[in-house]
């Protein structure tokens, strides 16, 4: 378990990248956007390639639509889904998402997994470790690319042991996560 | 399905899988993709925060 917020933190290559840190750095107004954004720049810096599922762009899609039901509907968002009025600004916001997306991205060496090439190993995490299926599929492509770590505010991959995959996260989750690791 | 397990670790894909999944940088010098970054990493706000739910996460 490592925090991200360390200047002297070393990055294996390739480092896989999940959507709760991709978003977090994408979005200026996220609570963790001033701990995210300067940690992709690291990221970029240190010259790594980055890893990242196919699943990343649809969670990206599906948050960017989710963003226009509930800035129409607050805390009422998940009932109104079929809420024909929030498409046009779901619209607009998934352009703007997807294109941040692809400079980023496009900015690095990336390693882009499709789900076909993981689905087996992800359901084993799932059943091995518990980890919920985007979680598993996250981190099965993260091992299929190569990358011994994944930068992500999610604290359920700590549920893999660190010999398969470890955590780089913000500093105020490294307990929590150490704290989930299998032992 | 190009991976395998050995002693309960999954391997990586093969070199020949993953290097056509692997993309080069879309822009030429190093600071055409630092502006890059720059430019995804700045000024979109939104009104609302977004939670791990919003992204199909628990």
């Amino acid at each position: 378990m490592f925090a991200i917020e360390e200047e002297e933190l070393l990055l294996p290559d390739p480092i896989a990248l999940d959507t709760s840190f991709v978003v977090e750095a994408l979005i200026a107004t996220q609570p963790l956007h001033g701990v995210c954004s300067p940690s992709s720049h690291s990221i970029f810096e240190s010259g790594v390639s980055v890893a990242t599922s196919e699943l990343l762009r649809v969670e990206l899609a599906e948050a960017a639509f989710a963003i226009a039901l509930k800035e129409r509907w607050a805390g009422q968002w998940r009932r109104q889904r079929t809420d024909g009025r929030s498409r046009p600004r779901a619209g607009r916001l998934l352009d703007h998402t997807l294109i941040r997306h692809d400079k980023m991205l496009g900015s690095l060496t990336h390693i882009s997994i499709p789900l076909g090439d993981i689905t087996t190993v992800a359901t084993s995490f799932m059943t091995a470790y518990g980890l919920a299926s985007y979680d598993a599929a996250h981190a099965a492509s993260a091992i299929a690319a190569g990358a011994e770590a994944i930068v992500t505010i999610d604290t359920a991959f700590a549920l893999l042991p660190s010999s398969m995959l470890m955590v780089y996260t913000d500093r105020s989750r490294v307990a929590s996560c150490r704290g989930k690791r299998p032992r | 399905m190009a991976t395998k397990q050995t002693n309960g670790r999954p391997d990586r894909l093969s070199p020949e899988r993953l290097a056509e999944l692997t993309h080069p940088p879309a822009y030429k010098t190093l600071e055409e993709r630092r502006a890059a970054l720059k430019q995804a990493t700045e000024g979109f706000r939104v009104k609302v925060r977004v939670t791990p739910d919003m992204y199909g996460r628990r």
